[in-house]
């Protein structure tokens, strides 16, 4: 793990640069879902056009899986989390990510009160997406300390 | 990935190919946001404020933007710069090449909102509009041109708590 730590040292300000671009995108989604939909239930039982519920849910079928996968690939590589944590906040970030993309079909083809569905997984899948940020900034600062750690002694151990 | 780890001069090679194909289609994709925001007229400071601070500006259009720019700027900046600090380049225009590049994307995805305060300042937006594609495509144009590059002085050394990448 620490070999690996030393290997990430000249990622740290793109993954660091990787982080606030993430919080622009949760930042930016949060403010859209309000002012597009005014964030209460209400609001989601206009029904929908197939089309219009395609082109938001296509761009995000790449763009939040992709976004969670590189933020777990990241965070994994130092190895903060321990496997069933890192395994279990994966597996629930995914699924808010799924519910949130079918929820729309789902209010409009199913039933209208699945509404509800659509905000929880919104709501979850910001929540996980702070956790994740947060773990990635942590990532960032245990490389930084991890590497200032080890530089005196691998300096040491050289001359010794 | 293998080669961002482990960038030994054979591992590198070998992921040549695929890598300046990549950056290719990034400088595509660049040259096309250019070309996009062109036709809107975001290059005019008159059309930037119009689209942003005018009767027809919309907060939603705004909030698209920055969602979708942050999406993307994101993922080429760690892409790019990830290509570019295990290239043969010297580690100061390395060092250059990805602060412009976090610069100009930071600030041409702010910029909007400063044009919001200050009721203007259209010119804003056109600086980080000819700024952001300029730095993007510096950084990528490098990184396509030294990575991996056979008569390059191959994988750049370590440096103490430098840029430089390290070696087993």
């Amino acid at each position: 793990m620490c070999t690996t730590d030393r290997k990430l040292e000249p990622f740290r300000g793109l993954i660091a640069l990787f982080a606030v671009f993430l919080v622009a995108v949760a930042g930016s989604a949060a403010v859209l879902f309000v002012l597009k939909l005014g964030g209460g239930v209400g609001r989601f039982y206009a029904p929908r056009t197939l089309p219009g519920l395609l082109d938001v849910a296509v761009p995000h079928l790449l763009a939040i899986p992709l976004s969670l996968f590189t933020t777990i690939h990241l965070v994994g590589w130092v190895g903060l989390v321990r496997p069933r944590p890192m395994a279990l906040l994966s597996r629930a970030a995914f699924a808010c990510a799924l519910a949130g993309i079918a929820g729309g079909f789902a209010v409009r083809y199913v039933h209208p009160a699945l509404a509800t569905v659509k905000i929880a997984a919104f709501v979850g899948l910001e929540s996980l997406l702070l956790i994740w940020l947060w773990l990635l900034c942590a990532t960032v600062i245990r490389t930084r300390v991890d590497v200032e750690e080890r530089l005196p002694a691998q300096t040491a151990a050289r001359s010794a | 990935m293998k080669f961002l780890l482990n960038p030994t001069a054979e591992v590198a090679a070998r992921a040549r190919p695929p890598v300046r194909v990549f950056l290719a289609f990034s400088m595509l994709l660049v040259i096309g946001l250019a070309a996009q925001r062109a036709a809107s007229g975001g290059f005019s400071p008159a059309g930037v404020r119009d689209a942003y601070a005018g009767e027809a500006a919309s907060a939603v259009a705004l909030w698209e933007e920055v969602h979708q720019l942050a999406f993307l700027y994101g993922f080429l900046t760690l892409a790019i710069g990830s290509l570019l600090v295990v290239s043969p380049l010297p580690a100061r225009a390395r060092s250059v090449l990805i602060g412009a590049m976090a610069a100009a994307t930071l600030a041409d995805l702010f910029a909007p909102f400063a044009i919001l305060a200050l009721r203007g300042g259209g010119v804003l937006r056109l600086v980080t509009g000819v700024a952001c594609p300029a730095a993007l495509l510096a950084a990528a144009g490098a990184a396509f041109a030294t990575f991996a590059s056979p008569q390059g002085p191959g994988p750049s050394k370590p440096a103490p708590g430098g840029n430089g990448h390290v070696h087993d």
